[in-house]
């Protein structure tokens, strides 16, 4: 397992440094630097633009520029942020855990009611309940997620029973710790729904014919031929086998959570990261869209390994030897 | 029927963590009780150090904690004492000397003197701190002279008399005893960047900050000390706190305006109707503010550089170059249609470039070029713009009129203008290919490549007309239609030329005026631009809220406002 570990760790460098590096030139190619923000503003004059330039290294070539990021990188610092002339980690830090508690609630939201939505229209197969949710599912689905979101703001407004928007009320710092508990966890009650329930419809289906798949299975049938009661193949064997796919998932949402809610953050105002991402793009703010796209990438890699280290945990059939031949 | 029991306990936790979400009282609003005004804003600031600001939303998070020499009264237009108490010119207009406010403390305890002045001053000519003062504070490229003879008195020593040095000194001082050793030590560029401590901010404006939580929000004590004092000798200001929560999207800024949660709001058009009809369901007032104070215009490229390939001049130098053709095309504008479509009906025509907001400085005497295709078509006739085929027009040489129109993309009431204008001179047989960029890509057009041929591009306006210089001088970075030509390339930019010198050598407002309305019917008549319209922008704010006097340069005493007791 060490030796597997390992590995995996050093295969993300060479992948860190690729993802990076393509990130980084496709940033450059793009025309205009940072500075075109302020080339039309009368009183800042061209030599000052120049200066600027000079001051923020824009003016040297691209591997130079790369090379000095990744030395940066190699010793833990994410460099200053052209826009706001601070260190990226400590405009990316807060918003990284906004992103994160959503994206962990509204993960847990969804997961808690497809996973058992998806089992009882698997075993209700074509019955009126399992066409009712499957109509949902499909509903739901076709939804966008930040129409949920503007629909949430909109009853939160009518109704007064919830905050609109933010992920904290201006006096949290005059609170004490249990408010500050509650007063968090009912900004992220409405977001926490419109993301979870735009997430429930796809998982459900998935569990769903997961279930339909395996029901048909030989061990399935052995068991039966057991003599075991139904409720102990559903649930020892058909749900055991069925949750497999759903752990490997589990790696990659927390990455894509990261960036998909970027919509949903924007109309709930929510501070997250992605629209420092969206504007720092826009404005060629180069270190800061480097510090995005590392976070993202380390996510992700390392939420791919702890998946298949979940997996060998779950799946008998699966040990390290296997997951290295792949 | 385990899962299933599990399925149901999943949705009672649900159902019980929503009704304890309506549990949580969201408390009654309190803004009047504690007398704090709150108010969204859409941005993030990029740095607390006012000398480093090139962004609004820095500008707006510490535009209440520092103060300049001279203030702006928004209603007149004209300089009011600020830091300064009086001033004085002499020595043929080329002296100033300011006699500086006694008893004026910052929030650290330590007195304001000439000293802070002359401080801010060396920091901004400091060729390795970029920053936005230096160009207006450059007369004819020569650096003014300031020196203090006492701790009260600083005395700037002009290289000529030069009339817009008062808006020139309109830079925040900086506390010398608190930036100093930071100054010499080289890490200005890194000092009171927007991860300092908000209480390490010395400041002596009427407000202090008292914290800034990234994304969140900014919030504002008033400064015990600020030096202002209302006609009974009261205390000012009369708010004891503000709270800017940091919402960037519009839409959710106006739904908490409509919750209580902030107690300002600037509506966009469509929304002023909305908010009138609830005027009194929501207990507000919504008040016109005035007039955009910018300039929204077409530009078209003049610039040799653009038309001349290989030797060979393009068709189109002739057209944009021609005054006919333009007159043509600006009967063609039809600034009724993009106010009503664009705008709800809540604009106005634009036919300077200065807004008539800048009472001054604001020529009323242009006569606008009416809607008229008619006229357009005829025109463009009688210039030998005629028909070649069935909906193509040809200039005199047989070239089809064909050309690309361009704006910054993502800005829908842009898109729109565009459309109405592509679509008119579409009729007159013109055809125009709309093509948005995004913002970087269309200033590396306007700036470097100079590969457009016409582009809707908005520019802010200020009082001082001497501002406009970089886009009014044929030598300007930001003559938009041909920048930085070596030498002017017409008459009329000639004479624009000189009438911005010579309005720099008078210093009396009213007299001064005359040089710049000329300019204004210079570009009215030749037409390197045609001005669009401009916006007639409003306020919403709730009616417990006294003393509240927008304009569209700033508010009419701010420090006045309060909530009234009830």
């Amino acid at each position: 397992m060490l030796r597997f570990l390992l590995r995996r760790i050093l295969i993300m460098i060479p992948l860190i440094i690729g993802i990076t590096f393509i990130s980084f030139a496709a940033m450059s190619l793009i025309p205009g630097n940072f500075v075109a923000n302020l080339a039309l503003d009368p009183k800042i004059s061209p030599q000052v633009l120049k200066q600027m330039e000079a001051e923020f290294g824009l003016d040297q070539p691209l591997m130079l520029r790369y090379a000095r990021w990744l030395w940066g990188i190699a010793h833990l610092r994410l460099g200053v942020s052209l826009a706001y002339r601070v260190d990226v980690a400590h405009l990316i830090g807060p918003r990284v855990l906004n992103t994160v508690i959503l994206a962990l609630s509204s993960m847990a939201l969804s997961w808690a009611l497809a996973i058992p939505i998806g089992i009882v229209v698997a075993v209700r197969q074509n019955s009126i309940l399992d066409r009712a949710l499957s109509f949902l599912s499909f509903l739901g689905m076709s939804v966008p997620a930040f129409f949920l979101a503007f629909l949430a703001i909109d009853f939160a407004l009518w109704s007064g029973w919830f905050p609109i928007g933010q992920t904290m009320s201006p006096d949290y710092a005059s609170l004490d710790f249990w408010s500050r508990i509650a007063d968090r966890v009912d900004h992220l009650i409405l977001p926490t729904l419109v993301l979870g329930l735009a997430g429930v419809a796809s998982l459900m289906r998935l569990m769903r014919s997961q279930i339909l798949e395996i029901k048909n299975a030989d061990y399935v049938r052995t068991a039966r031929a057991k003599g075991l009661p139904e409720s102990v193949v559903l649930y020892k064997h058909v749900l055991r086998n069925a949750l497999n796919p759903f752990v490997t998932m589990a790696g990659y949402s927390l990455a894509d959570l990261l960036g998909g809610a970027a919509l949903v953050e924007s109309v709930m105002n929510l501070q997250g990261l992605g629209l420092l991402l969206l504007n720092a793009v826009m404005k060629r703010d180069v270190p800061l869209v480097m510090g995005s796209v590392l976070m993202g990438t380390v996510l992700l890699l390392i939420g791919n390994l702890l998946a298949d280290l979940a997996l060998v945990a779950v799946d008998p059939r699966v040990d390290f030897t296997t997951l290295e031949a792949q | 029927m385990r899962g299933r029991r599990f399925a149901f306990g999943a949705a009672a936790a649900l159902i019980a963590a929503a009704i304890a979400g309506c549990r949580v009282n969201r408390p009654p609003n309190d803004h009047a009780a504690t007398q704090t005004l709150y108010s969204a804003t859409v941005s993030d600031p990029g740095t607390f150090n006012p000398i480093l600001v090139t962004d609004s939303a820095s500008g707006d998070a510490i535009g209440d904690l520092f103060e300049s020499l001279v203030r702006v009264n928004p209603r007149t237009t004209l300089f009011e004492p600020g830091l300064a108490e009086s001033w004085a010119f002499s020595d043929g207009d080329k002296t100033l000397t300011f006699h500086l406010r006694r008893g004026v403390k910052w929030s650290d305890g330590a007195p304001f003197t000439a000293r802070d002045a002359l401080f801010t001053m060396r920091v901004i000519y400091d060729p390795k701190i970029p920053n936005s003062s230096v160009s207006a504070m450059l007369i004819d490229g020569k650096p003014i002279l300031a020196s203090a003879p006492d701790d009260y008195t600083v005395v700037v020593r002009l290289p000529r008399p030069f009339a817009p040095i008062l808006s020139s000194l309109q830079f925040s001082i900086l506390p010398a005893h608190a930036l100093a050793t930071a100054y010499a030590a080289g890490r200005f560029n890194h000092t009171w960047g927007i991860d300092t401590p908000p209480d390490r901010l010395t400041a002596l404006g009427p407000f202090l900050m008292t914290r800034y939580v990234p994304a969140q929000l900014l919030a504002y004590r008033r400064n015990p000390d600020f030096w202002m004092r209302d006609e009974h000798n009261g205390r000012l200001p009369r708010l004891k706190g503000e709270v800017r929560l940091i919402v960037p999207d519009q839409n959710a800024q106006y739904l908490q305006f409509q919750s209580g949660m902030t107690d300002v709001y600037r509506p966009r058009p469509e929304e002023v109707w909305p908010l009138e009809q609830a005027e009194s369901k929501l207990n507000i007032t919504v008040r016109k503010v005035g007039i955009d104070t910018g300039s929204l215009f077409f530009a078209f490229n003049r610039n040799p550089r653009h038309y001349v390939r290989q030797g060979a001049t393009d068709p189109r130098y002739k057209w944009f170059t021609d005054v006919n053709f333009m007159r043509a095309l600006a009967h063609a504008v039809d600034k009724r249609g993009m106010i009503d479509l664009c705008y709800r009906g809540l604009a106005v025509p634009a036919v300077s470039d200065v807004s008539p907001e800048n009472k001054i400085y604001h020529n009323p005497n242009l006569k606008d070029y009416e809607y008229d295709l008619k006229l357009a078509a005829r025109l463009l006739d009688e210039a030998g713009y005629r028909m070649i085929r069935p909906g193509v027009r040809g200039d005199p040489d047989g070239h089809p009129l064909v050309f690309n129109l361009t704006t910054n993309a993502g800005v829908p009431v842009r898109d729109q203008m565009c459309a109405i204008f592509k679509q008119d001179l579409q009729s007159l047989g013109i055809t125009v290919n709309y093509r948005p960029l995004d913002f970087i890509t269309l200033v590396k057009a306007l700036e470097s490549s100079f590969d457009w041929d016409c582009v809707l591009i908005g520019f802010t306006g200020g009082i001082e007309p001497n501002d406009a210089s970089d886009f009014l001088r044929s030598s300007g970075n930001l003559h938009i239609w041909d920048p930085a030509e070596p030498k002017p390339a017409t008459a009329w930019e000639a004479q624009i030329d000189r009438l911005m010198e010579a309005g720099t050598t008078v210093m009396d407002p009213y007299q001064r005026a005359p040089y710049y309305w000329q300019i204004q019917q210079i570009l009215h008549d030749q037409l390197p631009i045609i001005e669009t319209v401009r916006q007639v922008t409003y306020i919403a704010y709730r009616n417990t809220l006294e003393n509240y006097e927008p304009t569209v340069w700033g508010f009419y005493h701010p420090e006045w406002i309060e909530f009234r007791a009830e």
